[in-house]
């Protein structure tokens, strides 16, 4: 695959250190010469970008003249903030960073694919889902144990009935690590499916037609942040929540 | 009329039948992989389909009844979709794999 002008860039700037850091894991990229590959190269932009974006608020922050890109921050702060409000209820604030970051992150990687100079989305290899995922499951495993206690949380895998925790306490445990398969490959394969609808498209007739793709994938890629941070927010909910009621909604 | 939609139907068919007369006779071995592909997305999207369907009937019901609750309704629509939309696409990964 051709190296993009970007990822070339980050290899120049990069490329060393992310060799020896790969090296000492064990692993070895298909292009010595290239460690940072067009994927990664395409997540470390889009983190960029988030970080600009935020750097931006906090600096332009006003209470008498708020600006567009404030107005914009506003927005999405109060979209996740009252999605939060309605599934985790009490005490969401503390969460509320975390889902938005996951949003906002997922949402960003997944309509990079869709700038002219890119031909890839970055969501649609499954590593990048994979470790979004894997940092959902940390996160709220960590909540879990701290707000429960490590007795508390283990307790809440075994049911409401004593006698038959020996039979769900491994189907929790299973079903929890099946969690970060499912976040995985939702992802990965609407995006998968959505770039190969486009590709279709093209391959039918190449002048308009791909437009149609192109703008599904839009709506895809809007659709399944939406659906990543929801159930972000109700797996955090099913680990913090004391009572049983909501822990079941999970 | 009729007699020309008649005439158009039968192009129509005569069109799609023409891969049938250029495969040659003798074909050794017919790789049965694409029919499975094929009947095993088929299924899977039209069951998915069924099943999006019944979602969304009973949540624009509920939205027609009490349009008061449309936040809470619109947030159990989208999981429930999400939920049954990505039993296609595990179906999908799994024919990407096998293929």
């Amino acid at each position: 695959m051709q190296a993009y002008a970007i990822t070339r860039f980050f290899n120049h700037l990069f490329g060393p250190a992310a060799a020896a850091l790969l090296h000492l894991a064990g692993v070895h990229p298909a292009d010595p010469a290239m460690p940072i590959s067009n994927t990664y190269s395409l997540e470390l932009l889009s983190f960029l970008i988030l970080l600009a974006i935020f750097v931006l608020v906090r600096i332009t922050l006003s209470v008498e003249s708020p600006g567009a890109v404030q107005h914009l921050a506003e927005m999405i702060h109060e979209f996740s903030g009252s999605h939060a409000d309605q599934i985790i209820g009490h005490g969401y604030e503390r969460f509320q960073a975390f889902v938005t970051c996951v949003f906002l992150f997922v949402l960003l990687n997944n309509l990079i694919g869709l700038l002219p100079p890119f031909d890839l989305t970055p969501t649609s290899r499954p590593a990048v889902p994979l470790a979004i995922a894997l940092c959902t499951f940390i996160y709220y495993n960590f909540y879990g144990f701290k707000e429960q206690g490590i007795v508390g949380y283990v307790k809440h895998f075994m049911g409401p009935v004593w006698w038959l925790a020996p039979l769900l306490f491994p189907i929790e445990v299973i079903s929890h690590c099946a969690r970060i398969m499912s976040l995985t490959i939702r992802l990965y394969a609407n995006m998968l499916a959505s770039d190969l609808i486009t590709l279709v498209a093209f391959s039918i007739f190449p002048f308009l037609l791909p437009v149609a793709g192109l703008g599904l994938h839009a709506a895809v890629s809007l659709i399944q942040a939406y659906v990543f941070m929801l159930l972000a927010m109700i797996y955090l909910t099913g680990a913090v929540s004391h009572d049983e009621a909501t822990a079941e909604m999970a | 009329m009729k007699k020309l939609q008649y005439v158009f139907m039968t192009l129509a068919v005569l069109f799609c039948a023409v891969p049938v007369f250029a495969q040659s006779g003798g074909s050794a071995a017919i790789s049965l992989v694409p029919i499975g592909v094929g009947l095993g997305m088929g299924l899977a999207a039209g069951l998915c389909g069924l099943g999006q369907g019944r979602a969304t009937a009973s949540a624009t019901e509920a939205l027609a009844r009490n349009p008061g609750a449309r936040a809470g309704i619109m947030l159990f629509l989208v999981l429930g979709l999400a939920f049954i939309e990505s039993l296609t696409l595990f179906t999908f990964v799994m024919l990407l794999i096998n293929k």
